[in-house]
């Protein structure tokens, strides 16, 4: 394992532990030690720093903000990776719809431990030291294959290790099961349960499945977490509020924590705040950037969000811009009790719909 | 499947198929009085007004233009005076979903012919394309003949829809691309109907480096000014929108050319307040970060609105289309150079700074091999009764030959 000063500082700090100046200084150390190792080793990464971030000498950047960055869906289109085949443990892959690309994640043992620990540390944050009854809005089929899976079930295998007793509360036919739920709860080991699943899943086969049942749970004390966007829950037209709110009706649930994550950056994840934003710890952080120029923007101005990560070195994922547009609310914020920036995510910039000749009938969009 | 024009409710293939026979002569008055009448009502809307595509369509329907192919005609006849000209019949017309303006140029040449027409629209949601539906269906509403023999529709890839269609028409006109064109080749056709089809096609520029560099402020302004128009109109997904600029002289006038195209492009967006679409910026950046992976380039990631990406020499080519603003620029020593790369699918070059006697040599050396218009900057989107090559007046008549004998006149 590679020895790095920075790295074994911000692992020896908890999660929000460090303002963000001092934070800065350490994450900035990492983000520059990540991307001159990628730079050896990965050579596409090699040759955009060349190419288009003007050569090597970039990498010896003062500010965070200076790092070169990948747009994320170069993992869609390119394999980009740091290590030997051979030291690859585990391949990660978006969830995508059918004939969608989807990204590829390679990660060795040590990317993946460095992963583990510092999400470990953010969930105890959140959920205490005691491991939990864990309920899984979802159901058991989505993890078998090990190896590659979708970003649904590395999402509940991440959380596995967090609770004990774990439960499928969905059956393969997305159908809640709801006897099943009731007997778990009736039966599980002292201490409120913890509860995860995707946002549209938890929505639509939990929240909404009750509601059509008649029925409601009584979860007092439970914590519900969810991840995965809100494209489809804004279609619908449910904020954030009312996804809370309709939680709590129906189960009972007064804690409900949201979070932003991506495959291409597991373990530094951004948990929501008690200001219901979504707070970088000192492992990531993030930059939003204006969708035109790419020029960093000041806290409070919408644009693109880059997220920095202080983990991936199997792959050169540490510095990424992201499709999202999100704003950058505030910053060690006292009422928080945590340090460190956080922000909130607006929305995804839509797709380029860039109509070819070749599209009478079928609808292509011009990527290589 | 939807009537678009006349508006009405949804329709069934007979009943599109009982449309009167077209008794039409090409050329009459009644359809140029109607086009040009188009053209009226394209300038007084609100919205189509402040679309440039639609400014240019109704500048191609008004009436001195339409004086201008009639005398085509008429010269046409003079020239072959054993012939009479009739409409082809019934014209199936296929129109690309890429560019809003197009099934009305195809179909108003083929409606000045005198033919019926049945043109299928792509379905997709374009404000431009709803509003000129819908002025069409206006005009059909005060107009009988044009609402006889006219019908734009639109429904979702249906093969026995495209049949009956194909099965009807006496001429097919496929404005696609590589697949749509196979999809409709595919269905057959009257053993004596005949098929004009558009498939995909890759234009770019070429440009002297030395001539541009000699251009006075002016020139270079307004070269700016056209290659604007050339590169963003339809997103530069119209099949004569310009991917590579390309540039014949030395490294070092190349270098020096390169600077002085991208900053009077950068002030005539400046000019213009052109501001592209962030989902287009976020495009052409994935696709920067992707093509330099495996290919040597330099590219200004600070440039607003487009990406121009400077391939070094000696790198192979690419004619990949990105769209939405992004173009390569590359080198070679020689304009004849060009002819080389020259490939059926290549359509418009649009030019700067070479002699009409250089331009002639090009279009003979590429010559079976593709090129089918070398065009002015600025000139790449202008619409042109020939289109990739082909003589589209010509393909929407037939000609009937009559020839005496030479013991008529003796009678």
């Amino acid at each position: 394992m590679t020895t790095s000063a920075s790295l074994e500082r911000l692992l020896g700090a908890g999660p929000y532990s460090l303002p963000q100046k001092e934070k800065r200084a350490i994450l900035t150390e990492r983000v520059r030690e990540l991307s001159c190792r990628h730079y050896e080793c990965c050579e596409p990464y090699r040759n955009i720093v060349n190419r288009i971030f003007g050569g090597p000498q970039t990498l010896d950047f003062e500010r965070l903000e200076d790092a070169p960055f990948l747009p994320v869906s170069l993992f869609k289109t390119r394999e980009l990776c740091s290590v030997e085949r051979a030291k690859v443990v585990k391949k990660l892959t978006s969830s995508g719809t059918t004939g969608q690309a989807v990204s590829r994640i390679y990660l060795d043992a040590e990317t993946a431990q460095l992963q583990t620990r510092t999400l470990v540390k953010i969930m105890q944050h959140f959920l205490g030291v005691e491991r939990r009854p864990m309920i899984f809005l979802d159901h058991a089929a989505v993890v078998r294959d090990r190896y590659s899976f979708s970003a649904r079930g590395a999402g509940i295998l991440g959380m596995l290790p967090f609770g004990r007793q774990p439960f499928y509360a969905l059956r393969e036919d997305m159908s809640l099961d709801l006897e099943g739920l009731e007997a778990y709860v009736e039966q599980m080991k002292p201490g409120p349960p913890v509860l995860f699943g995707f946002t549209y899943i938890v929505w639509q086969y939990f929240v909404e499945a009750l509601e059509q049942m008649c029925r409601r749970l009584s979860l007092p004390g439970a914590i519900l977490l969810h991840s995965g966007g809100w494209k489809r829950l804004e279609a619908l037209n449910v904020s954030m509020e009312e996804f809370r709110r309709r939680v709590e009706a129906v189960a009972g649930i007064e804690t409900v924590i949201n979070y932003y994550g991506m495959v291409e950056q597991v373990g530094s994840v951004y948990f929501e705040n008690s200001l219901h934003c979504l707070q970088a710890s000192i492992w990531s952080d993030v930059i939003v950037r204006a969708p035109e120029t790419l020029e960093p923007l000041p806290h409070g101005r919408a644009g693109l969000i880059q997220v920095l990560s202080a983990l991936p070195s199997s792959y050169p994922g540490h510095s990424l811009l992201t499709e999202d547009i999100g704003v950058v609310e505030g910053c060690d914020n006292p009422a928080t009790g945590m340090y460190g920036k956080y922000f909130r995510v607006l929305g995804r910039l839509p797709k380029a719909e860039l109509r070819g000749c070749s599209d009478t009938f079928q609808r292509t969009v011009a990527t290589p | 499947m939807r009537l678009l024009a006349p508006a009405g409710p949804s329709t069934t293939v007979s009943d599109l198929l009982t449309l009167p026979p077209a008794t039409g002569t090409p050329f009459a008055a009644g359809p140029q009085a109607t086009l040009a009448h188009l053209s009226t009502l394209i300038l007084q809307h609100p919205r189509l007004r402040a679309d440039a595509a639609s400014v240019a369509l109704a500048y191609w329907l008004r009436r001195s233009n339409l004086d201008r192919l009639a005398q085509a005609f008429e010269r046409r006849r003079a020239l072959e005076p054993e012939t009479v000209f009739v409409p082809v019949g019934r014209v199936f017309h296929v129109a690309p979903g890429n560019v809003d303006t197009m099934f009305i140029y195809s179909w108003a040449l083929s409606y000045l012919c005198g033919n019926q027409n049945i043109v299928r629209v792509s379905g997709q949601n374009s404000e431009v394309l709803a509003h000129l539906l819908s002025l069409l269906s206006s005009l059909m509403q005060e107009n009988e003949e044009l609402a006889a023999g006219n019908r734009f529709i639109t429904y979702e890839h249906d093969q026995a829809v495209s049949a009956a269609l194909s099965e009807w028409a006496t001429h097919r006109t496929v404005w696609g691309g590589d697949d749509t064109v196979k999809a409709f080749r595919a269905l057959p056709m009257s053993p004596h109907a005949s098929e004009r089809a558009f498939a995909s096609k890759f234009s770019y520029s070429v440009l002297s480096a030395a001539t541009y560099l000699r251009a006075s402020p002016l020139t270079a302004e307004k070269l700016a000014a056209g290659f604007f128009n050339d590169l963003f109109w339809f997103d530069q997904l119209a099949c004569s929108s310009p991917h590579l600029v390309i540039w014949a002289g030395s490294p070092e006038q190349s270098d020096s050319a390169i600077r002085r195209f991208d900053t009077e492009l950068e002030k005539e967006i400046e000019r213009r307040g052109y501001e592209s679409d962030p989902s287009h910026t976020m495009h052409r950046l994935n696709y920067v970060f992707n093509l330099s992976c495996d290919a040597d380039l330099t590219v200004d990631l600070t440039q607003k609105q487009f990406l121009s990406v400077r391939l070094l020499d000696g790198h192979p080519w690419r004619k990949e289309i990105c769209g939405g603003g992004l173009f390569m620029h590359v080198r070679v020593e020689n304009l004849a150079d060009i002819a080389t790369i020259a490939e059926q699918r290549d359509q418009t070059v649009t030019h700067f700074g070479f002699s009409r006697e250089e331009l002639e040599l090009l279009a003979q050396a590429g010559g079976g091999r593709g090129v089918d218009r070398y065009v002015p900057i600025g000139d790449a989107l202008a619409f042109d009764v020939i289109w990739d090559g082909y003589d589209l007046v010509g393909d929407f008549l037939r000609r009937v030959t009559v020839r005496m004998g030479k013991y008529d006149s003796q009678q």
